[in-house]
Formats: structure tokens, C-alpha cells, sequence
């Protein structure tokens, strides 16, 4: 990369140029300057004050506030379901794409078309699909209740403290399953031709191939997928707030919710930045997890 | 051959019931639309009936809805372009100090949802006034790591050779810019610009954030009003206006699908 920039980039037109990046990096770096890295450091902070929005007071009160949040149970649920919901989804979500990624892909026609059918529903605005699925799961009628339900038993789900957060994360899944199977329909085109059919040559089967050629190429992609569907089933917000608001009993609250609730709903700007930190714990250690596990592949990615 | 053949057919087949599925939702929120009865005790018949639409057209003021979502999403889509393209382009294809920190916080930014800075965003837009306007449903989603990233692989995948043939040509650094990346990146354009104005038109967590009345009400926004948990609206009224606010994006997503794979570029090579 080094070289390749310097053979670009004649020695004695560089020095003038010292300007150039600067000038290319400022726009977007100011938008996320004043949009995310400030208001990260600032959250940590607002949680050691007692901050009243209305009349614009503020006053230090150390840790008190994590005091009063970390014991009660609605932070501890929060972070139990979020974490639960993450669990039940992202598996699901990047598993079941790379398996229609690799249908779709192996497909000598119509792939565009079951492509488009794929990606539907995360297109489709969830705000909107959640009264569908709220059909869906309707109580005694309902297409679940009257397949699934009378098969197994397990009817109502959105009123069960215990079904309604796996409810939530099927129609969490359905939505998500779209955009992952695109990045790795994209990383499947880059996988070099010539190398499944000199595998093939060698006697290599399809799981040979996929395991030894297919696999490595989509390094890239399954970190890309794993993070974005990470980062996406953690802030989990639109269907649990249109379809249950957090109920039956809080078992279906998250934390985007409850920081929702704290923040904007009732002003406890102090609960809210702590129900806002915790999240951002969650999403660093996950992130960070990932990212060590996955060897580093997404940033290799770039660097060539 | 005979296997061949027979792995296709179990492909396509297994390919298709995954698709029955996620279509599924989908066409019954059509046919409770659209067909007569009540959807809720499953007796749905076969005759057509545009009552549904028409109430839900009524439920809301659809053109301002329509209105302001265009308006936001394409503000911030092309916001986005203008501000991810310089950087992307000098963190591909410019030495600077401070380039690996750069690209360190543009990863970084990629990660973390607009939850964890809501509060403080908030507080900053409601110092400036901004609360329940357009701009606060614009600017904080300007700076976007997502597109930075997208374009940053997409131009390290354009050969030296183009920057070099331009560079004889007289082309200046940062008219590079538009003489070179952007004729190249368009494939990219189409994937960032799916997957961003996806994601803007359909979020309804920040407009319930910034929003305080309906007079800049984004399409989720409005329709959460309309169809919460304890709504009154008939089902069939809250799915014809489920119908009326997935279509346009559904329709829109049709015309550009077929570049959707070929902008992404998440390759090991960046090629």
C-alpha cells in the first residue's frame, strides 16, 4: 500500500499537496466529531449529574445515580432481554443469510429475483410490519396461534411474559435477514472462479470447496454481517415499541427502550446516560469480542 | 450430470420456501388490505375492496408524511455523499498522519447505534433550537461510518492506473475527486444509498426522540401513531396503512435492486 501510494504520488508534488487530505477529512470528520465522539464522552459524564431539563439546573451527585440505577430490576431486565434478544437473533440472522446467500448464489437463474424477495423485508418499514405481525400473532386466530400454536401449544405469545421476546425476535430476524445476505452475496462474487474449478480438478467435494476456497473469501463479509447484525439487535427499538411497549411485564423492555423511556419520556436524564452507557458497554465488549475472534478481518479488509 | 441437476432442484426448492416465508408477511398485509372481511377472525373473502385504503389515506395526512420522509431521507443520503467521499478517497488513497486513528474512529462510528448518543445530541439540538424540525432529523445522521467504510473499499478497489492516467492529464488532487472516484464509485452509491435511505426512512426510534408534534412527522413516526399497541383503528385500516407506508420504498428498491451487489465491496482484497 505504501509503495503503491508513493509510485502514485511523484516526490516533488507531494510537499504542496501537505493540505489535501486535510481538506478531504474535515467535513466528515466534523459531522462525526460534534455527532458521535463528543456526545460519547459526554454521556459518561452526565452520569454523575443530577440534570433538570425544565429548569436547566445541574448538579454533581457523583455515583449516586448508578447507585439508584444498577440495583433496580427494570436496568437489570433491560440488559437481560437485550442481550437475550442479541442471542436469539444474530445467529439466526447471519447463519440463515449465508445459507441463502449460498442458495441464491448457486442458482444459475432467477437469483436476481429470490435476491429481491430476501431483501423485502428489511426494505419493508418496520414501524409498519409490526401491525401485521401483530396479526399474525393475534390470540386464538391468529396465523401463529392457529399453525404453531395447535401443534405445540404455545398460543399468544405477545401476552406471554415468556413468548413475547422470542415473538419480538423472529420478526427482528425476518427484517434482518436482508441486508446481511446482500454482503454476502457480495462477498460471494468476489470468490475467484478459478479456484473452485481447480478444486474441482483435484477431487475437492462441495464441502471441501466451501470449507477451503468459499469460506476465507467471505472473512470480510461475515465480520461486516456479524457486527452490523450485532450492532443492530442491540439497539432493538422499533417493534418492540410499536407491538408490546415493553410489556407483558416489562419482559420484552430493551434498553434502547428503556433509555427511551427514561430520557425522553420522563427526563431522567441522569438514568437515561447510565441505561445509554450500559449500552455502550454492551456494544464495545461484543464489538470488540468479534473483532478479536474474527482475527482482525475487518480492518485487514481495507489495508491490503 | 444427474446429481448436478438434482442438487439444483433442491437448492431452488429450499431457496423458494425460505422466500415463501419472508414474502408471507408481506402478502397478507396486502390481502387484509385489499380483500373484504375481518382479518382478524381469519374470514377473509375473496372481494376486492379499496374502503380500507381509502380510510387509512384519511387516517393521516399522506402527502406531508410522504413529504417530509423524501425530504429527510434525500438531505441526508446526499449529505452523506458529499461529506464521505473526500474522506473516504484520502483515507484509500492519501498518506497523512493521523490516517489509521482517522479510519480507527470512522470504524468506531460504524459500531455504535444512535442510542448511546441520543441524550447528549438531544440537549445539543434543543440549545440550538432545533427540537421538532427538519434538522434535527438531518444532521445527526450526516457523519456516517457506514458509507465511509463502503466507499473507502470501493476506491481502494479502483486501479492506480486511473489515478495516474488523470494525474498526466493535469487533474489536480482534489478534482480527482469528481473526474476520477466518482464516476467509479457509482455502483456504491446505489448499495450506500439503499442501505442508508432504508435505514432513514425506516427508523422510527430518532423521530421519537426529536419529535415533540406531528408537523415534521416521518412515515414510522406517523404510523406508530396510528397503529401503537393500544390503537382503536380497525386491523384492516392499520394494514392498509401499513401497505401505504412499506410500498413507495418497496416500488423505489425494484427500480435499483439489480445494483444493489455489485457497490459492495467487502472483499480481503479490497478487489
Amino acid at each position: 500500500m505504501t509503495a503503491l501510494l508513493e509510485a502514485s504520488v511523484p516526490r516533488r508534488l507531494r510537499t504542496p499537496r501537505r493540505y489535501v487530505p486535510a481538506l478531504l477529512v474535515t467535513p466528515a470528520a466534523t459531522f462525526l466529531m460534534v455527532f458521535f465522539i463528543v456526545p460519547l464522552s459526554t454521556v459518561m459524564a452526565l452520569t454523575l449529574f443530577d440534570y433538570q431539563p425544565l429548569t436547566r439546573s445541574i448538579r454533581f451527585v457523583g455515583l449516586r445515580n448508578w447507585d439508584r440505577i444498577l440495583t433496580s430490576p427494570e436496568l437489570q431486565q433491560a440488559t437481560v432481554n437485550t442481550v437475550l434478544y442479541a442471542v436469539l437473533t444474530v445467529p439466526v440472522i447471519v447463519g440463515l443469510s449465508l445459507l441463502a446467500a449460498l442458495g441464491i448464489h448457486a442458482l444459475p437463474r432467477w437469483g436476481g429475483l429470490w435476491r429481491t424477495v430476501y431483501f423485502l423485508p428489511t426494505i419493508a418499514t418496520m414501524a409498519a410490519m409490526s401491525v401485521v405481525w401483530r396479526w399474525l400473532f393475534y390470540p386464538g386466530t391468529g396465523l401463529v396461534d392457529s399453525t404453531i400454536g395447535r401443534l405445540t401449544g404455545a398460543t399468544d405469545w405477545l401476552h406471554s411474559t415468556t413468548l413475547a421476546l422470542p415473538a419480538i425476535a423472529v420478526i427482528g430476524s425476518w427484517a434482518g435477514i436482508g441486508s446481511s445476505m446482500v454482503m454476502f452475496l457480495a462477498g460471494l462474487s468476489s470468490v475467484p472462479q478459478h479456484l473452485h474449478e481447480a478444486g474441482r480438478l483435484d477431487g475437492a467435494g462441495p464441502w471441501h470447496r466451501f470449507w477451503h476456497i468459499t469460506w476465507p473469501a467471505l472473512g470480510p463479509s461475515t465480520m461486516f454481517a456479524l457486527i452490523i447484525a450485532t450492532r443492530d439487535a442491540l439497539r432493538v427499538f422499533d417493534q418492540v415499541h410499536v407491538m408490546t411497549d415493553g410489556g407483558p411485564l416489562g419482559s420484552t423492555e430493551t434498553l434502547a427502550d428503556l433509555q427511551w423511556r427514561y430520557g425522553v419520556s420522563y427526563l431522567d436524564i441522569g438514568s437515561g446516560s447510565i441505561v445509554n452507557t450500559v449500552l455502550l458497554g454492551l456494544v464495545l465488549v461484543t464489538v470488540a469480542a468479534q473483532y478479536l475472534a474474527g482475527g482482525r478481518r475487518l480492518e485487514r479488509a481495507g489495508a491490503r | 450430470m444427474n446429481t448436478t441437476i438434482r442438487r439444483r432442484i433442491g437448492v431452488h426448492t429450499a431457496v423458494a420456501a425460505g422466500g415463501v416465508i419472508m414474502l408471507g408477511p408481506l402478502v397478507l398485509m396486502l390481502a387484509g388490505t385489499f380483500l373484504v372481511g375481518n382479518p382478524l377472525n381469519g374470514d377473509l373473502t375473496p372481494h376486492l375492496t379499496l374502503d380500507h385504503v381509502r380510510d387509512a389515506w384519511a387516517a393521516l395526512d399522506w402527502p406531508r408524511v410522504y413529504g417530509t420522509s423524501v425530504l429527510v431521507t434525500g438531505a441526508i443520503f446526499l449529505a452523506q455523499v458529499v461529506t464521505s467521499l473526500p474522506i473516504a478517497y484520502a483515507l484509500a488513497r492519501w498518506e497523512f498522519r493521523g490516517r489509521t486513528l482517522t479510519f480507527k474512529l470512522v470504524l468506531v462510528c460504524l459500531v455504535i447505534p444512535v442510542q448511546v448518543t441520543a441524550i447528549p445530541i438531544y440537549f445539543l439540538l434543543s440549545d440550538l433550537g432545533l427540537l421538532d424540525s427538519y434538522s434535527a432529523l438531518i444532521l445527526p445522521s450526516i457523519g456516517s461510518g457506514f458509507c465511509i467504510y463502503l466507499f473507502r473499499q470501493f476506491i481502494l478497489a479502483i486501479p492506480a492506473s486511473m489515478f495516474d492516467a488523470a494525474r498526466l492529464d493535469g487533474v489536480g488532487p482534489v478534482a480527482m475527486l469528481w473526474r476520477v472516484v466518482l464516476p467509479h464509485v457509482r455502483p456504491a452509491l446505489v448499495a450506500a444509498g439503499v442501505f442508508s435511505v432504508v435505514s432513514h426512512w425506516n427508523d422510527l426510534y430518532w423521530p421519537s426522540v426529536v419529535l415533540t408534534t406531528d408537523h415534521v412527522a416521518t412515515v414510522p413516526y406517523a404510523v406508530a401513531g396510528v397503529s401503537g399497541p393500544d390503537s382503536t383503528v380497525p386491523l384492516s385500516v392499520q394494514l392498509a396503512v401499513a401497505a401505504l407506508a412499506a410500498l413507495p420504498l418497496l416500488v423505489c428498491f425494484l427500480l435499483v435492486q439489480r445494483h444493489l451487489v455489485r457497490g459492495l465491496v467487502l472483499t480481503a482484497d479490497g478487489e
